[in-house]
């Protein structure tokens, strides 16, 4: 359930909770100014502990208790004024206005509290005892008629404001249900696409090569490859989306390589300097960079690749370079594959790095990584 | 026998030096005249025709005998040979001390034929035998003692050290392969040049003034 059904509630617990506060007000600074008998101070005294019943109750649960309000209703609402005009002696209109202003807060927190039969049935039983109520002190029609619209308007108020804050409160609860939604679902999908470039590096780009049929399939380093994957594969498979990172950048870096002249492809790794970057940086530079390998490895047709990495001139930076002497291609019609487009930049672009290939007909390809960019 | 380069190959290897003697045999316009285990063997023995030295040495960057590259180099030159250092895997100190011992080109043992071949008559031409750890070394040589070079070498070198071909490099920098493979030549001439014992005051000033000349 969403967070916005109990604000409304707390919100029409306050708003009733005030409106009562005022008819109080009213009753004892009316019943101490008056002074004389002790039954309009029983008759306050009643009042104001049932509303502290009502509202205190509500406040501590988070909503009213259906049995308090109906005895608010019963007593405050209906008896109290016949107590105080049979009792109290207080038989003018405008001594017992107090405690027929009661029954209006009254109305207001049954419209709201009790479901709707009950709800209709408290407001007429209100109306009905006021009538008499009034008759009997022979109230002008003027009063009366205020009186009734007062406790009328009162319900129907309190019932408007109920259900629009329930309308409202169920529209945003929906809307951010739907927010939450759709970030769930951007999570996964960036999440899947991690795996999915995982998968387009490893174990796709391992069983391209040997469903190829120019690798033996039985050569220990092909399979101890093959192992490896498939325990990435158990690991997605389990959902332990913990992403192994190397903490040393030459590691990594020395990983890719491993991984990808396990599939005959002669790499010349050079590296020099490396600074100490964040393991996630590590992990992109390794991940592009086995991507640009297997690149050479599937286009270059030349079954060798240099690679180099070497900390930036500034200090804290790096600088990948993946380079082949295979055929290259012309930069400018050549529309680069999911490879290097989207594996290598993006990779790079996500820690906050950049790639640049670097090409042209008969010349090679020359892939730059850089961390940062 | 114009046109014939003279190779001596120095290797601890057996098999390396087996290897080596079939592979050059395929080769006119080479011709293995020795192949020795120490440098110290190998001048023990008169090489060429009349004694002449080999016109290239291939010497593996370390030797089972624990001498050191740097004299090794040395001698090979006083000798009157070239050098073209191997090896198996690419150490920069060692391939910065061979630079500046004398040694005209590093490779590595995983290169091919043709690319072996292309740096003995690089060799022999008088130009150095580039590879991208050799460039690799010198654009990341941060010892104190390091040439200076001007911002184009150092652009050239990098390039070239990424493994680029040398025709890409030169593309990248605008220049032809022909300067690229001049600038790459001065890098080794500038490690050559700082690696030689500077004897004379006269000799101290004017490796002052060519640092300052290259700085500016």
């Amino acid at each position: 359930m969403g967070s916005a059904l109990p604000r409304a509630r707390s919100f029409m617990i306050l708003t009733t909770l005030l409106y009562r506060a005022s008819h109080l007000t009213v009753g004892v600074v009316a019943v101490a100014q008056r002074g004389g008998r002790p039954v309009p101070y029983l008759g306050i005294a009643a009042a104001l502990g049932l509303s502290v019943l009502v509202y205190g109750t509500a406040l501590r649960r988070g909503w009213f208790d259906v049995r308090h309000v109906a005895a608010d209703v019963l007593v405050t609402g209906c008896l109290l004024p016949f107590a105080v005009y049979a009792w109290g002696g207080l038989r003018e209109t405008p001594a017992i206005g107090w405690a027929m202003l009661l029954g209006g807060s009254s109305s207001a927190t049954a419209a709201i509290a009790l479901r709707r039969p009950h709800a209709l049935a408290a407001v007429a039983v209100l109306v009905a005892t006021h009538l008499v109520g009034y008759e009997l002190v022979g109230a002008s029609p003027a009063v009366l008629g205020g009186h009734l619209n007062s406790l009328l308007s009162s319900a129907v108020m309190a019932w408007v404001m109920w259900w629009y804050l329930r309308r409202q409160g169920r529209l945003l609860d929906e809307a951010n249900a739907r927010a939450l939604a759709a970030e769930a679902q951007k999570a996964r999908y960036a999440e899947r696409l991690d795996h999915h470039r995982a998968l387009h590096d490893t174990v796709l780009a391992t069983l391209t090569t040997l469903a190829a049929g120019g690798v033996d399939a039985n050569a220990p380093e092909v399979r101890e490859r093959c192992a490896r994957e498939a325990a990435y594969l158990r690991r997605l498979i389990q959902q332990t989306a913990e992403e192994v990172h190397h903490p040393e950048m030459g590691a990594a870096l020395e990983e890719a390589v491993s991984s990808v002249e396990c599939l005959r492809l002669r790499v010349t790794a050079q590296y020099h300097g490396l600074p100490e970057v964040p393991p996630a940086v590590a992990a992109a530079f390794a991940d592009a960079a086995r991507e640009a390998l297997n690149n050479v490895r599937r286009h270059a047709g030349t079954g060798h690749a240099y690679l180099t990495a070497t900390g930036d001139a500034g200090g804290a930076g790096a600088v990948v370079t993946v380079v082949d002497r295979g055929p290259g291609f012309d930069p400018d019609r050549h529309v680069p594959g999911f490879g290097l487009r989207g594996s290598v930049h993006a990779r790079m672009a996500e820690v906050g790095g950049r790639a640049v290939v670097d090409t042209a007909p008969g010349e090679g390809v020359r892939v730059e990584l850089r961390w940062p960019a | 026998m114009a046109g014939v380069i003279t190779v001596a190959v120095v290797d601890d290897d057996r098999m390396l030096l087996d290897g080596m003697r079939s592979w050059l045999g395929s080769v006119p316009e080479l011709r293995l005249v020795a192949t020795a285990g120490t440098v110290g063997e190998l001048l023990a023995v008169p090489a060429g025709p009349a004694g002449t030295p080999p016109d290239v040495v291939l010497l593996d960057l370390v030797l089972r005998d624990a001498s050191a590259p740097a004299d090794n180099i040395r001698r090979l030159r006083a000798a009157g040979s070239r050098v073209l250092m191997i090896s198996t895997v690419p150490d920069r100190t060692r391939i910065i001390e061979a630079l500046r011992a004398g040694a005209d080109g590093y490779l590595t043992k995983d290169n091919d034929l043709p690319t072996l071949v292309a740096a003995v008559k690089d060799v022999v031409a008088g130009h150095g035998a580039h590879s991208p750890e050799l460039a690799f070394a010198c654009a990341h040589d941060d010892s104190p003692s390091r040439p200076k070079l001007s911002p184009r070498e150092r652009q050239v070198l990098l390039d070239y050290a990424s493994g680029l071909t040398l025709k890409s490099t030169a593309r990248r920098a605008g220049i032809t392969v022909h300067t690229a493979k001049d600038y790459l030549d001065r890098v080794k001439a500038k490690y050559q040049q700082a690696g030689r014992p500077a004897y004379t005051k006269i000799d101290l000033a004017r490796r002052v003034r060519e640092d300052s000349l290259d700085a500016g």
